[in-house]
């Protein structure tokens, strides 16, 4: 793997972070990956499916070039990246420096169970006596104070989560390994200076706090504790604030002034917290509430303990921060109107209905009713608890619940046959993303999925069982009831609960609501140079927006990391020579695992020991306890050695653990990796599963004779390197290609940028202002001239592409050029971002007189004064014009904003002037929200329409009449307009030719056809090939400009060295019994193999080639294999698996 | 046929499945230990000669498993393996194999109960079918 110079902080492991972290991972930069919570993945650890294949796929997320740097299995297991270090319980407590020079300083949590010793038994677990609602099951199930944090994770070590823990001391006790250690003896040199005036609180904090073992002593008065801590040393003061004579807070003053180190807790009845909170500001370190009671107060001592003496703090130099602190769910229990959320049974958040269905859920997949188990038969979904609610201070849209809700009922059908009933209530269904809207109507056509435009009024209890009786309004007025058997609030996004300590150590600025604020169009930047922000923590985001933001971020950090004079210098890795084992016979060290008693008190070792001694190649078998622990480790490592073997299997728990670790192993005793492998013994004998001890032995003797099969067959062979050309095509010119080009060109990478038209800047060009007020013009006019005048960028105007050949790494393109000549290009990545246009309009009389005009037609004229908000009575807009319904049925995403501009605009000039705006439903997401709650206070009067009841309109004498149903009036209303503006949407502009020149895809609706929708919506199918803007699919200003950084950032991971590295497991040809059949190309779905006609031989491009292995199965003669799958391996280890051995 | 155990290979991808059955061992539960597993890359690469290889040397029943449809890591892989199923449902019975020998799940990663509950199912219809003797009569 390549290492840059250059380093990053990825403050949040979700799925933001870990896209973040991965860029710069592979980039080369060393990466520090931090998580407040003891596990990866944040909330999509809870989410076992995603719209829109309604299953999972994160795993697309993993390395596709230089693959064997990172872990290769389900991502939400568990993550490896041989340049990220990853810590949990992790916060960030201090940031100093400057850009590209940070000290930063980390607080890891005491976790009191050592990981290296830990082997995941869960005995801890088995005799904790404390019972806590468990977050990985959203608190629909509890858990102990010792526990995994999430079940399927690896590492499996167990955490202990302190403030629920008793400290009875009872797991410590039953701890195999000895992994637990509570620390009682370290407390007796803990000293402790309590500080009141009232003698009983000395008193009873003095014997709690002995009996923890804590040495304890008192003071009566500030002055007699001064006088103390001048010539005492303690570790912790605990310090009233109320005493006569010097207060606590002057106390505080002075002590800070004798031991500056010593840490103080304030002491605080309710009427003088404000106090407290002052006190921390000039140095305390928290404060306690009284009155006290022994239960909360001795663990809170405890963890603070804890944290002083055992927390690790770390301090490091990185180059560049990046901030994915994602959200929090909005708890619905809190809200004015809590529908029942808390007290009713029955009624769960969206979080917690995932968890109701998921398979490693409560219900084990079932769709069961909490409160008694039985079959649900019915559901209702509310929207927007806790967004778009002013009342619950969220004047914003979470973005993400419209889609969740409908995919959850969808799988609730799937659950169930199709069988349950359900209904959605909402306000407005948000489909604005790419296929948003096909996916909607699918649901309601095809899946019969209700949806309500309705506010629920109430929720109460309808019968014995737990029903709920549902009541709401229809938009008439009209109100109607039905039951239930459960109801699911959609609880929006809340800033993280961290939010306000993150924001003063990094001093960056927070908006309103307490998320970051950002640059208006750059939204990865932060208020502070250096801090970047990625994913929900910029502003409410779904997975694909995350990723794409993500990727802006990490292109921000390598950015700067780049200009500051990392990034381009390689550091020299030091690579292991492994020894060359090809022309030795294979031979084996085979190491069982004991763990402990486990393995002899269930299986006959000595039968099991003696059958494998018997296979071939087999050189020794040796016994060894806990091969996971580090004495384990060290006890096999030797045993490599002393046997001087050329291949090990291990046979034990978890083979996923063990890949870093084999890495260590291979650099200590100079074999490769890959002659070494793991083998999962332990869950046969997991309880449950016991059986005869000679019969588990067999059952052992096969898994291990099956590793040996494999194991033998292993040549490991250089991996394949490809040198890489490190330039850059972008195609076209706008702001979303600019960016691109800028963003690789700061890199020191050269970049052709072809136009098609004589100027750059593309639809940008037309826009005048934004919603938010501000003008792209200045952005645009500065991109310009930085593209222009930039020493790597050349740029061809009113040029083309004609042709383009290659694979990634090494493309050749023809574009003809303004003259007619043309020039080949040669490049190793393409950015395509081609752009869209505002579609025509064909409906409403358009055309039939000058007062219809599209959007952007009103821009240009209220640009040039043809239209003045001053003459103006009353101006109608249309939105939806030809889109969301076939065949352009998707939601173009700006027309909403711009339409809101445009209100705003008006009302703003011309406060008397009417606005009424036809709508089907109100694309106003995230704090986009906000514009619309605005218009509405500015008198914009908003008229809903369905698809099947469209306006009409009318022009009479030079004038539009518009007439709709009113749903609210709930009759037909007739107006006459000044202006009638038609929101169109946007189309695709010719995709098609530039996809069959790049041997990508295009969707039906003619916009670019990503890879993957959530996990790589910047690449294309063909790897190279990286898209950008709104050739891919609408977006605003801001939006496209991320997707420009994403593109770009997807390019670097390739440009970014001279060579390449494909991954050990990648397919090849036998060309002697090749038959040119050519099955195997079809069959490739990266488009990896190739026929060269000159050669007259099929050609595996091994960047391309993931290893998938379909081309070995299509081949009639065997002459495809992939690496460590060939036939005689498989074959051996079908052989093993079936032979009775013992 | 009571004391018949039934020996079965599974096929596993390592991306889903192998991950659900992990999760299984390690949720500790219960399934037959009759399974043995080798896990693939992906369905997509389970080469039909794998599976009649694993007949002819005497496994009771084959089991191909991988990630949900649409969910494949490598984009289509487990569609080429439901390609491949039914055509080799429709060769088996000419090598005298009952096709309810070979079976195709998509059991997703977290799906660990989904695993142990196919694998118990699994087990009990092929102790119903009895014992396949294919290895017996063919002799190759």
């Amino acid at each position: 793997m390549k290492k840059k110079i250059g380093s990053a902080l990825v403050v949040g492991a979700g799925i933001s972070g870990i896209r973040s972290g991965l860029d710069l991972a592979e980039q080369g930069y060393q990466v520090t990956l931090i998580d407040k919570s003891p596990n990866l993945g944040g909330v999509l650890m809870q989410l076992d499916y995603q719209f829109p294949t309604d299953h999972c796929g994160m795993c697309r997320m993993l390395p596709l070039v230089e693959r064997d740097a990172s872990s290769q299995f389900c991502l939400r297991k568990g993550l490896f990246h041989e340049n990220i270090n990853i810590m949990f319980s992790t916060e960030l407590v201090g940031l100093e420096g400057e850009p590209g020079k940070f000290q930063v300083t980390l607080r890891q949590r005491a976790s009191m169970v050592d990981p290296t010793r830990c082997i995941g038994c869960g005995e801890c677990s088995r005799v904790c006596p404390v019972d806590v609602p468990d977050e990985f099951n959203a608190g629909l199930t509890n858990r102990k104070a010792i526990y995994l944090p999430i079940p399927h994770n690896i590492p499996n070590t167990y955490v202990v989560d302190t403030a629920s823990c008793t400290l009875c001391g009872e797991c410590e006790k039953v701890c195999p390994t000895g992994a637990i250690d509570f620390g009682k003896d370290a407390r007796g040199r803990f000293r402790i200076l309590v500080v009141d005036d009232e003698l009983v609180v000395r008193d009873s904090l003095k014997e709690w706090l002995e009996d923890e073992g804590f040495r304890v002593d008192m003071a009566e008065s500030g002055e007699e504790a001064l006088k103390r801590v001048a010539s005492e040393d303690y570790n912790l003061m605990l310090l009233d604030i109320k005493m006569p004579g010097m207060d606590g807070v002057e106390v505080l003053k002075r002590s800070k002034d004798i031991r500056p180190e010593m840490p103080v807790v304030m002491m605080t009845a309710y009427a003088t917290v404000e106090t407290a909170v002052e006190a921390m500001k000039i140095g305390a370190l928290d404060y306690l509430m009284k009155p006290f009671d022994p239960d909360t107060l001795v663990p809170l001592i405890v963890q603070l303990y804890q944290d002083i003496e055992r927390a690790g703090e770390h301090q490091m130099e990185v180059g560049s921060v990046i901030l994915a602190a994602g959200f929090d769910s909005y708890d619905p229990a809190n809200g004015k109107n809590t529908y029942g959320y808390g007290t009713l049974p029955n009624v769960v958040t969206s979080v917690e209905f995932e968890r109701i269905l998921s398979g490693s859920g409560l219900f084990r997949g079932k769709l069961t009713r909490p409160s008694d188990g039985k079959e649900v038969k019915k559901i209702a979904w509310f929207q927007c608890v806790g967004s778009r609610d002013q009342q619950a201070d969220a004047d914003f849209c979470s973005s993400a619940c419209c889609m969740f809700a409908i995919k959850e009922a969808l799988l609730a059908k799937e659950k169930t046959n199709g069988q349950v009933d359900t209904t959605i209530f909402y306000m407005d269904m948000r489909t604005f993303g790419k296929d948003f809207q096909r996916y909607r109507d699918r649901a309601e056509k095809d899946h019969g999925v209700r949806f309500l435009r309705n506010r629920v009024h109430s929720v109460e209890l309808a019968g014995e069982g737990g029903e709920l009786k549902v009541v709401y309004a229809d938009t008439q007025g009209e109100r109607h009831e039905d039951v239930f058997d459960l109801v699911v609030l959609a609880a929006g996004q809340r800033p993280p609960s961290t939010t306000g300590a993150l924001a003063d150590t990094t001093g960056i600025e927070l908006n309103q609501w307490g998320f970051c604020q950002t640059d208006p169009f750059l939204r990865s930047r932060s208020s502070r140079e250096g801090i970047y922000v990625s994913g929900s923590f910029s502003g409410l985001r779904d997975i694909s927006e995350s990723v794409i933001q993500a990727n802006s971020a990490s292109l921000e950090a390598s950015r700067l990391i780049h200009s500051k004079g990392g990034g381009l210098s390689e550091e020299s890795v030091s690579e292991t020579t492994f020894r060359d084992v090809s022309r030795e016979t294979p031979e084996i060290l085979v190491a069982i695992c004991a763990c402990g008693e486990a393995l002899p008190s269930a299986a006959d070792l000595d039968l099991l020991r003696e059958g494998i001694q018997r296979q071939g190649s087999v050189k020794s078998v040796q016994v060894i306890d806990r091969i996971c622990t580090q004495e384990g480790w060290n006890e096999l490592e030797q045993m490599v050695k002393e046997h001087e073997v050329n291949r090990v299997l291990i046979a034990s728990c978890m083979p996923y653990v063990y890949g870093p670790k084999l890495k260590d192993l291979g650099q200590a005793v100079g074999l490769h990796p890959r002659l070494m492998d793991v083998v999962d013994i332990r869950t046969r004998i997991f309880p449950g599963h016991n059986g005869d001890k000679k019969e588990v032995a067999r059952d052992m003797g096969a898994v291990i004779a099956m590793g040996l099969g494999r194991l033998r067959g292993m040549d490991p062979m250089p991996v394949p390197q490809i040198r890489v050309i490190q330039k850059a095509l972008v195609v076209g010119g706008g702001i979303a290609g600019m960016t691109a080009a800028l963003a690789i060109a700061d890199h020191g990478f050269e970049v052709s940028l072809v136009e098609k038209s004589e100027h750059l800047g593309g639809n940008l060009r037309k826009l005048h202002r934004t919603i938010e007020g501000v003008s792209p013009q200045e952005l645009l006019e500065e991109t310009i001239a930085r593209v222009e005048k930039h020493p790597k960028i050349q740029v061809f105007k009113k040029a083309r592409v004609i042709h383009s050949q290659g694979r990634v790494g090494r493309f050749l393109t023809t574009i003809e050029k303004e003259d007619g000549g043309s020039e080949i290009l040669r490049h190793g990545v393409s950015v395509l971002a081609t752009g869209a246009r505002e579609a025509k309009a064909q409906s409403y009389e358009y055309g039939k007189s000058e007062a219809i005009v599209t959007q952007h037609e009103l821009e240009q004229k209220m640009a040039d004064g043809a239209v003045d908000p001053k003459n103006l009575r009353a101006v109608a807009m249309i939105q939806c014009v030809g889109s969301r319904e076939e065949p352009r049925n998707y939601c173009s995403r700006v027309c909403c904003a711009t339409s809101l501009k445009n209100a705003l605009y008006f009302k703003e000039q011309n406060p008397a002037l009417e606005v009424y705006i036809y709508y089907r439903d109100m694309m106003t997401y995230g704090f986009l929200e906000s514009y619309y709650t605005q218009a509405r206070k500015a008198g914009v009067i908003f008229i809903q329409y369905d698809s099947d009841r469209k306006p009409a309109v009318a022009v009479d004498d030079g004038k539009p009449k518009i007439s709709a149903m009113d749903p609210i009036l709930g009759r037909e209303l007739t107006l006459e307009a000044d202006l009638l503006v038609l929101a169109t949407g946007m189309e695709p502009a010719e995709n098609n030719e530039l996809a069959e020149l790049f041997g990508i895809e295009i969707n039906q609706d003619g916009f670019f056809q990503e890879a993957e929708y959530k996990w790589r919506p910047v690449d294309s199918i063909k790897e190279g090939v990286f898209l950008a803007g709104i050739a891919h699919s609408p977006r605003s200003v801001a939006e496209s400009i991320a997707m420009g950084h994403a593109a770009a950032q997807r390019s670097l991971r390739i440009l970014s060295s001279e060579y390449i590295a494909a991954g050990q497991i990648v397919a090849e040809v036998r060309h002697s019994i090749c038959s040119l059949c050519e099955k195997c190309v079809s069959a490739c779905p990266y488009g990896a193999r190739m026929l060269d006609e000159e050669e007259g031989k099929i050609i595996v491009d091994e960047l391309m080639c993931q290893g998938c292995g379909s081309c070995a199965a299509v081949c009639p003669n065997s002459a495809s294999v992939l690496r460590g799958y060939r036939d005689q391996q498989v074959f051996e280890v079908i052989d093993a698996a079936l032979e009775v051995m013992l | 046929m009571a004391d018949f155990e039934p020996t079965i290979i599974a096929f596993v991808c390592n991306w889903c499945t192998y991950t659900a059955a992990d999760l299984a061992g390690t949720s500790r539960l219960a399934y037959p230990p009759n399974v043995r597993m080798i896990r693939m890359m992906c369905t997509g690469m389970v080469d039909p000669k794998y599976v009649i290889k694993a007949f002819l040397e005497g496994a009771d029943a084959v089991l191909i498993s991988g990630c949900h449809p649409g969910d494949c890591h490598y984009i289509n892989g487990n569609y080429k393996a439901r390609r491949r199923v039914k055509l080799l449902k429709e060769i088996l019975p000419r090598f005298g194999i009952d096709e309810k020998r070979l079976k195709l799940t998509w059991i997703g990663a977290s799906e660990g109960v989904d695993f142990a509950e196919t694998v118990k199912e699994m087990v009990a219809e092929i102790k119903a079918l009895g014992p396949s003797n294919i290895k017996e009569q063919m002799v190759l």
